[in-house]
């Protein structure tokens, strides 16, 4: 937060972030406007006529004009507040109507950004901070609707205000008033001004030296609202509950909870607002208050010594009170502009990140024969945040119709070779060919369309099953239905009473089904199959489910995958047995290539200590071998798999 | 649920939350509020006599220096009331509100994190919780929020009597009036706000849908397979469907508060012209002075403000006693665990490092609402020193099996002996003190490396962390990070700490257990996201670590269970097979089927016949 803004900037950003916010949510600015020159001008109307009816009470008091005057004012009050009252409700309907635009700008951005730049640290702090500076005091996009009407109304305000106030400057003391004559005066007109302009200027500037301790406050601030809300709300999750009975972990979240005392009475906040940004919050009221005693001593002045009737004091008091409120709000409104004018800096940083992988246009040859071949040529890659190369240096090609087992121990960057072919990140270094052209000449869309991954961290979304598997709302349900089955869905689909309706996680449906991990994965199977792409990707696809269901997935995968591509990374290298080909990657590289038996042949190499640290355990000692002989002759085949 | 009678009375909670001043010592939160709210009836009151009285001077011409003197008096009024005021709100929008609001959120976490493992499940108790957690969560929320209220009321009604007392002067039958078209306002109000409430979970809904939608925007994870899948459109259909329907309900809501509205302002002018009309007739009849009209028609109007604040601000104490109440109906919830263990004289746990045996006898669960057991009778001893595996499919009742062991549950029927004591007897924190478990499911705190380990923040074993951490296969890890066991975990709170990967945390947790070491060690698919070498590493260690304690094992990877003196075989939440590895293959039951499945990949020349 060190960075200074100047006015100028500051002004040229929030300029941006209206005609952003503008350009979103078009009819809100035209509620607000609306409200504002309302707001800005009925209050005279009142004001105007009271001193009418004051004067004409000091002066003839004459009934049909007081009764005139009464019903006037009566009336006028009746029509202006019903129409205010209408404007009003017409700005808060849009204003609800378009509360979260804010965040459907950053929504919009997110959707689109590059893969790469969203997983970036940069993005996260820069979302964190983005989110924790709305929710400390709605810093960002989101107060600029308000400061537009504020200014608005106050600049209104202040044009009638001095329309109905000038005539207290050059109406003058008649020549009766002896030494109050003085009054007439051009020096003491100009005085009054200075002294009001003074007045505003000292006030607006100690209370915008208060307001700038909450922006000092503002890292200890956020790291509170942090803290406050992982130890305080974040740890009773039911996925903790367990743990936190287990290993008594409430003391040391609250003990986390106590020390932080970013808002409390002893932490720096506290003191500040106990101490200096009390006391100047309160002067600068002070100092607002003495205006309106000026006021009131200057116009009182000159009425008592005849420059005009009572009635036009109430006007001028009025008035002036009303021009005073208006000045603070335009000055607030531009101090917040000011101040805000950092927030939205980092909005901005935010949305202008290029998109960069959206850049190519070539269209990606659909053949029904699925004839698509790939090559890493040369391939390094680290990711961003990082110096250490997760991929070095990767020569590989393989075609169409082969099944590849990609096996490694946890961080040999089995995951990131497929993140990269999926063009999730594009390599440092070295190109990837998709029928020999570089993958980054095709269209981004076009390109993503060739492959259908589940992940291992794969997410379905709260919705219909229907909605989850063709992963849109125009689904064709015959083609939905034959793929879960596919998947190994079918059972569960016939015992659910809404079929394809059924809703997932109960966020939108109460009476959703909660899916096991098990049912999930096949869920995501079949999400991958209805995509119907010529490269499939399983990403340790069986990490959750038993011996059973991690079988089905393996022969039924085997079979449903067809003439496609598939590639599989698994732990469990049993799933080798079904690929054509292995490739063995170690600490970034791709160590050896090969089918199963003839990788197990290159004894002491990577491949064989992997294979045989889990097959030990199935296959170690004859004897069990004979007991499994003996076993398998009592069960019979059949039983094994009764498919 | 939204009928349930609330347990305490407004002015129960009251106390209650004054009971809280004196726990916190946060005096000046009291004092603070009487202070706001005289402070705000002095500067009504100057504001509407300033002008009549100043009036009056100009108007009967008093001596040049009194006119000067009494607006200096005036004005200086409102100086120091504004400026106290404004020194009273700054203070009060922090500091010790804060403190207070701090503390019962600490109690309100603390009862969530202890609170009788199975209410997590329940719903009347969930939704308590949830009522609980608002109550504290934001600084307008009923624990902070009630002093501003309170401080409203006795402004409101110090106003109320205050300005009454100086409508008598005026004939009564205008107090009544103004006192008539304010509860006619305040009725009108309240159709409004019942309509407000009974549209409360509608709201909720959409709010929780655009919150839902917009949120995964966000989600890194979700991030890839919204690319993949295209799925950016889908998400964008859904929120705009839902903002038609919540910009539907907008349209209602503003509608019906532009109709009170126009009431209100109809009222309001049937109130002027009746006090305009009665000051108008006193002007001719009386001869009544502008000073005292202008003073008179500000008063009225002033008088309906009070009056209608009174009704605002107990309407707002009304809502915030409610949450306030179901905060503390939370709070007291009963908690069968511990209840049972008074009711029954508790024992105290047999302190044993070496003998610990379990037993369950005759034990069935079901899963309230559930049509049928997930366990049904099943007689299981686990010896002192045993180590036992549980295997099973996905479904079996594993999971449910080991959190009965652990006390989570209580059986629905039989039960839990633990040394040949039923652990109902016990108290159930000390009884979770006898374990230490590596659960699938778990909880990694945003606290360093160490803490995490040791699970707590005072007298940490820095070299049983290190010895723990290396057993655990995460030593050079660990050594690499900038700040070593001081390293914080996770970005959520220290943006300096560290995200571990899915196998780094697996070992964490594996590390913390150690470093607990209870004589019952429970892991449940301790291995599921290690690779092979890593998985095998944890194997061979595991004789090490069980040793001189009891321990559960549940792995989906049969490799596992040989470690084990005894496997059960769990099927459809009866033990249907035990013994040793060997005895069950030998038996040629469920769990050789399931054995055979695994390994017959492994082995040579099994495949090509399935292959094809």
């Amino acid at each position: 937060m060190g960075e200074k803004i100047f006015l100028k900037e500051a002004i040229q950003l929030s300029l941006r972030g209206f005609q952003l916010f503008f350009h979103t949510a078009p009819k809100l600015f035209l509620a607000r406007a609306a409200y504002a020159i309302t707001m800005g001008t009925v209050p005279y109307v009142n004001i105007y006529l009271s001193a009418q009816l004051v004067g004409e009470l000091a002066g003839d008091r004459e009934i049909d004009r007081l009764v005139a005057l009464v019903i006037t004012l009566l009336l006028s009050n009746l029509c202006l507040l019903i129409f205010s009252e209408s404007v009003k409700h017409w700005m808060m309907y849009e204003n609800s109507a378009n509360e979260s635009t804010r965040e459907l700008i950053l929504f919009r951005k997110l959707l689109s950004m590059d893969f790469v730049d969203m997983d970036s640290s940069q993005t996260h702090d820069r979302l964190d901070q983005i989110d924790q500076n709305a929710n400390w005091a709605g810093w960002g996009l989101g107060v600029l609707p308000k400061i537009f009407e504020n200014s608005l109304r106050a600049i209104i305000s202040i044009i009638c205000a001095v329309s109905l106030t000038v005539g207290m400057f050059f109406q003058k003391v008649p020549e009766s008033a002896g030494r109050l004559k003085v009054l007439n005066h051009p020096v003491c007109i100009v005085a009054m001004l200075l002294f009001m302009i003074g007045v505003i200027a000292a006030a607006s500037i100690m209370e915008g030296k208060a307001e700038q301790y909450y922006a000092k406050c503002a890292v200890e601030a956020r790291f509170g609202n942090r803290s406050w809300g992982f130890f305080g709300f974040e740890v009773i999750e039911l996925e903790r509950a367990v743990d936190m009975r287990i290993y008594n972990q409430q003391n040391l979240s609250a003990n986390y909870l106590l020390k932080n005392d970013s808002f409390q009475s002893n932490s720096m906040m506290g003191r500040l607002v106990k101490g200096k940004m009390g006391i100047l919050y309160a002067f600068s009221s002070v100092i607002s208050s003495s205006f309106q005693g000026i006021i009131y001593l200057f116009v009182c002045m000159k009425a008592w010594a005849g420059a005009f009737g009572v009635g036009l004091v109430t006007q001028y008091i009025g008035a002036v009170s009303a021009f005073y409120s208006g000045v603070v709000v335009l000055f607030q409104a531009v101090a917040r502009l000011k101040s805000n004018a950092i927030f939205l800096k980092i909005i901005f940083e935010f949305l202008d990140v290029p998109n960069q992988m959206y850049q190519g246009s070539l269209t990606v040859e659909k053949r029904s024969d699925h004839k698509y071949e790939i090559e890493f040529r040369n391939v390094s890659f680290h990711y961003p945040s990082s110096k250490e190369w997760a991929l070095k240096n990767i020569n590989f090609r393989f075609r169409v119709g082969e099944r590849l087992a990609i096996v490694g121990e946890n961080g040999s960057g089995k995951t990131t070779f497929i993140k990269l072919l999926c063009r999730l990140y594009d390599p440092t270094e070295g190109e990837i060919l998709l029928n020999g052209i570089d993958i980054r000449k095709y269209d981004y869309r076009e390109y993503m369309s060739v492959f259908a991954v589940v992940f291992q961290d794969f997410q379905l979304l709260s919705g219909s099953l229907m909605d989850n598997v063709a992963a849109g709302r125009s689904g064709d349900s015959e083609k939905v239905r034959k793929c879960l089955m596919e998947a190994g869905f079918g059972d569960r689909l016939s015992s659910l009473p809404k079929g394809l309706e059924t809703c997932l996680h109960k966020d939108f449906d109460k009476d959703a089904v909660i899916f096991s991990g098990g049912e999930k994965q096949k869920i995501a199977l079949a999400r991958a199959l209805y995509k119907d792409a010529p490269f499939i990707v399983l990403d340790e696809p069986t990490a959750a489910l038993d011996p059973v269901a991690e079988q089905e997935v393996y022969e039924k995968f085997n079979e449903i995958a067809g003439d496609k591509t598939t590639i599989y990374i698994s732990h469990r290298l049993s799933s080798c047995r079904f690929c054509d080909k292995i490739a063995v990657f170690d600490k970034g590289s791709i160590v050896q290539y090969g089918n199963h038996e003839s990788l197990l042949q290159e004894k002491e190499r990577k491949y064989y200590t992997l294979w045989h640290a889990q097959a030990q355990y199935y296959t170690e000692e004859k004897r069990r071998k004979e007991e499994l002989d003996q076993l398998r002759r009592n069960l019979g085949e059949k039983v094994i798999f009764d498919e | 649920m939204n009928k349930m009678k609330p347990k305490y009375t407004i002015w129960q909670n009251v106390q209650y939350m004054l009971g809280m001043v004196w726990t916190c010592k946060a005096y000046s939160v009291v004092v603070f509020c009487v202070l706001a709210s005289i402070l705000k009836i002095l500067s009504s009151l100057t504001g509407i006599l300033i002008t009549p009285v100043i009036l009056r001077c100009v108007e009967v011409q008093v001596p040049f220096v009194r006119l000067f003197i009494t607006i200096l008096v005036f004005a200086g009024m409102l100086m120091i009331w504004s400026g106290l005021s404004a020194y009273v709100e700054c203070v009060n929008s922090l500091a010790d509100r804060a403190d207070i609001r701090r503390t019962l959120m600490q109690t309100v976490m603390k009862k969530n994190c202890t609170t009788s493992y199975p209410n997590l499940e329940d719903q009347n108790v969930l939704w308590y919780r949830r009522q609980a957690e608002k109550a504290v969560r934001g600084s307008g929320e009923a624990t902070e929020g009630v002093w501003n209220t309170l401080s409203d009321i006795i402004k409101n009604i110090g106003g109320f009597f205050i300005y009454l007392f100086m409508l008598t002067a005026v004939n009564p039958v205008v107090i009544v009036i103004t006192m008539v078209t304010a509860v006619l306002g305040y009725l009108v109000n309240r159709y409004a706000k019942r309509w407000r409430y009974q549209h409360k979970d509608e709201v909720a809904d959409y709010e929780l849908k655009t919150w839902y939608i917009l949120r995964k925007s966000q989600d890194m994870t979700l991030a890839k397979d919204l690319r993949l899948f295209g799925m950016e459109n889908w998400l964008k259909d859904i929120y705009a469907s839902v903002m038609i329907l919540y910009r539907g309900y907008f349209f209602r809501r503003e509608r019906i508060y532009l109709l009170t509205d126009i009431v209100n302002v109809v009222l309001t002018f049937l109130r002027n012209g009746i006090a305009y009309g009665y000051l108008i007739y006193m002007v001719f009849n009386q001869n009544l002075p502008i000073s005292e009209f202008l003073l008179y028609f500000a008063t009225v109007g002033g008088f309906t403000a009070w009056i209608g604040g009174i009704f605002d601000s107990f309407g707002i104490l009304h809502e915030q006693s409610l949450d306030l109440s179901m905060m503390r109906e939370y709070l007291e919830m009963q908690e069968v665990f511990w209840e049972e263990s008074e009711r029954d004289k508790r024992e105290d746990i047999p302190a044993c490092k070496e003998s610990c045996s379990l037993e369950l006898r005759g034990v069935s669960f079901r899963y309230p609402g559930a049509k049928e057991d997930t366990i049904h009778n099943l007689d299981l001893v686990i010896s002192p020193g045993e180590k036992l595996a549980i295997v099973g499919m996905n479904g079996a009742g594993k999971t449910t099996l080991v959190k009965l062991l652990c006390g989570f549950y209580n059986p629905t029927e039989g039960e839990v002996l633990y040394n040949g004591i039923d652990i109902r007897k016990f108290d159930r924190r000390e009884y979770y003190s006898l374990f230490s478990a590596v659960f699938q499911k778990f909880s990694v705190l945003e606290t360093t490396l160490a803490e995490n380990v040791a699970q707590t923040y005072d007298s940490i074993d820095m070299e049983r962390v290190e010895r723990c951490i290396e057993k655990a296969g995460l030593k050079r890890k660990v050594e690499g990070l900038p700040n070593g066991y001081q390293t914080y975990i996770g970005k959520r709170v220290f943006l300096d700490g560290v995200e571990l990967s899915g196998g780094e945390i697996q070992k964490l947790m594996l590390a913390r257990a150690l470093y607990k070491d209870s004589p019952i060690l429970i892991l449940d698919e301790p291995t599921a996201a290690l690779d092979p070498i890593a998985e095998n590493d944890m194997y061979q260690r595991y004789d090490q670590m069980t040793r001189s304690h009891t321990s559960v094992y549940i792995s989906h990877r049969l490799a596992s269970t040989r470690f084990c003196d005894r496997i059960i075989y769990l099927k459809n939440g009866r033990i249907a097979e035990s013994g040793t590895h060997e005895e069950l293959l030998r038996a040629g039951g469920g769990y050789a089927r399931l054995y055979e499945m695994q390994s017959k990949y492994y082995r040579e020349g099994t495949v090509d016949g399935e292959k094809g």
